[in-house]
């Protein structure tokens, strides 16, 4: 069991780390976008979708690494008030939903990414739609990876690697708060 | 019927504890196939309401405001405010409602301002003799400043929600004068206890150490100037602004405050992403949930529904405020603005309410419910900073949500408080301010 939730602990540092690279490259092109046309005089227009696909990429690789560390935020005020027993067959509800709501990423996902394969983006034609799209399958796997951790093994909010980024002052802040 | 559905299985997917983004995801596909529509619709609406290029400003306000709060900003504008108010009666409260209308400047997070501020603050004030509880009502009352103050990543969500026809740059302008009537309500009333319970004064600060305090703090509140200047004079857009923001916030963290650990920066971002993308998911699924519901003809049965209920343009906006309030308590903020919005504006519009008004009227009431039990985001934060029961904290905050329910009728019944600054900055035409005045001053 061990063994499998390090394996899993892998799978959420690979998401942490795509997203956390995808909000960097794209807080570095889109300035960079600007300063090309104030200064240089070049206008590109390459920033623009580059920082738009590592915007889908950062929210859905983050978003389920998120599900993993029980971020999101949910209505827990009715559920609270239940046994611990009730509590759990609904947890146990919640999963199968969840799961469901992955596979309707996936399967339609990947229907999105063939069906646009073969369409250029306008303003960088390199970039083809479909790639751009691939974030949201991929996304809707990698939650389904931790929907199936979390039926078998509970919650795994509080492994190390989850709670790496708590900082001693600001720890009593709930994940999901903005 | 459709309704029912729809709203049902939304209602039902929240009680049993599915996240709220997801919930909206799979009611809006029970939806489409009670329509029998095709799910790949469905598909389509979450990835192009995630490929959007204003969306892109909301991670950038969010990490901008991240690495200031985190960055010894918040130490900063404390004592800027200190130095300009510290030495009245009360003075230390009335620096914590200063520092969030400053903080409000950096940051449009409430939860990040209660938590920031409120570590600095609720321990000095209680070593100056103010009761802890009291110390955490003020914190937690004028952090709500900040989702008004621009920059306000939630007026950008606003915006989206409202399809994009609402500029961002007037939404930011609108929030200026309803946010520093919430301050100054606030501090009216701080002042009025500081005299009743003899709260101490604080000392004035030499000149000299005053001096330096305001050049450290100007560097971060630079950051607005970058973000509204930039917006106002066109040069870039709002989304370029805020990743500048970025920049700019880091610049100043990093190489002119320097109390930031570079080795700490991989953990700010793991926290952002954890924050940030759970906003996004349920940006994507709304806009799937929203176009359901435009397809069921929601907004429009909500618009004759309430329409319905009375002649009285000022009664449907009370009920409006009203169901917005109870919302508010119950949910968190994000997910209603998404939600709401597409259902509610189209009603506003139908009374003759400037979308620009309607959404400072909808900031201000969620803001509300931010601090109001059984669910607040910054009643909860604030409580564990605070080392309080949220009872006692409440307790506190009866006569400050008075306070903040006096500026909601202002804000809700005034549109010039919203609207004249947009009008300044010529953001919002004359005609809508005639528009909007007439229909409030026959």
């Amino acid at each position: 069991m061990e063994k499998y939730l390090r394996i899993m602990d892998w799978v959420y540092r690979i998401c942490i780390w795509l997203s956390g690279s995808a909000i960097v490259i794209m807080t570095l092109v889109i300035p960079w976008g600007v300063f090309a046309r104030k200064v240089l005089n070049s206008g590109s227009s390459w920033p623009e979708p580059v920082a738009i696909f590592c915007m889908v990429i950062f929210t859905f690789f983050g978003a389920a690494a998120t599900y993993r560390a029980c971020g999101h935020i949910a209505v827990d005020m009715l559920v609270q008030r239940l046994s611990a027993g009730k509590q759990r067959t609904l947890s146990q509800i919640v999963n199968v939903l969840m799961i469901l709501i992955s596979m309707f990423m996936m399967i339609y996902g990947i229907m999105l990414c063939q069906t646009t394969w073969n369409q250029s983006v306008d303003s960088l034609p390199i970039l083809n739609v479909g790639l751009t799209y691939l974030p949201l399958p991929l996304g809707g796997f990698v939650i389904m990876l931790f929907i199936v951790e979390r039926m078998v093994a509970g919650t795994q909010s509080h492994r190390p690697i989850v709670t790496y980024d708590h900082a001693p002052e600001l720890s009593i802040v709930k994940e999901g708060g903005l | 019927m459709d309704a029912f559905i729809l709203l049902g299985s939304l209602a039902l997917l929240l009680a049993i504890g599915v996240p709220v983004a997801y919930s909206l995801g799979i009611a809006s596909i029970v939806g489409a196939i009670w329509l029998g529509m095709p799910l790949e619709g469905v598909m389509i609406k979450i990835s192009s309401g995630l490929s959007s290029f204003t969306l892109l400003a909301i991670p950038f306000f969010v990490l901008a405001g991240a690495i200031m709060a985190e960055g010894g900003m918040a130490n900063r504008l404390v004592s800027f405010a200190y130095i300009l108010v510290g030495f009245i009666r009360g003075g230390l409260s009335l620096v914590n409602i200063l520092a969030s209308t400053f903080f409000g400047a950096i940051s449009g997070s409430s939860v990040a301002d209660t938590a920031s501020i409120g570590s600095v603050l609720i321990p000095e004030m209680e070593k100056k003799g103010y009761p802890r509880d009291f110390a955490t009502a003020v914190t937690c009352s004028g952090s709500v400043q900040a989702l008004l103050i621009p920059p306000s990543h939630n007026a950008v969500i606003y915006s989206l929600a409202a399809g994009g026809t609402v500029s961002i740059g007037a939404l930011f302008l609108a929030g200026v004068l309803p946010g520093l009537l919430l301050g100054t309500t606030l501090a009216v009333m701080c002042l009025y206890f500081a005299h009743k319970r003899g709260y101490p004064k604080g000392e004035a600060i030499p000149l000299k150490q005053a001096l330096k305090i305001t050049l450290d703090a100007a560097w971060g509140l630079m950051t607005m100037v970058i973000i509204l200047g930039g917006i106002l004079s066109g040069i870039f857009t709002a989304t370029e602004s805020a990743s500048i923001a970025v920049v700019w916030a880091f610049f100043v963290t990093m190489f002119i405050y320097r109390d930031y650990k570079w080795k700490d920066l991989p953990k700010l971002i793991h926290r952002t992403v954890k924050t940030v993308t759970v906003v996004m998911i349920l940006i994507g699924f709304a806009s799937s949930f929203g176009y359901i519901m435009t397809l069921m003809q929601l907004p429009l049965k909500m618009t004759t529904f309430f329409t319905g209920l009375s002649e009285n343009k000022y009664a449907i906006l009370m009920l409006i405020n009203i169901m917005l309030l109870i919302l508010g308590t119950l949910m968190d903020m994000a997910p209603l603005i998404l939600i709401l919005t597409p259902i509610l504006l189209p009603l506003a519009k139908s009374l003759g309410l400037d979308p620009v008004h309607f959404g400072m009227v909808m900031l201000v009431n969620l803001g509300i419910g931010l601090i109001t039990p059984p669910v607040g985001a910054v009643l909860f934060v604030g409580s564990a900073v605070g080392k309080l029961k949220m009872e006692q904290v409440v307790r506190s905050m009866l006569p400050f949500f008075g306070g903040l329910f006096v500026v909601l009728m202002i804000v809700t019944y005034v549109p010039l408080v919203s609207l004249f600054i947009p009008w300044l900055g010529g953001l919002v035409s004359d005609q809508q301010i005639c528009a909007a005045t007439s229909l409030f001053c026959p």
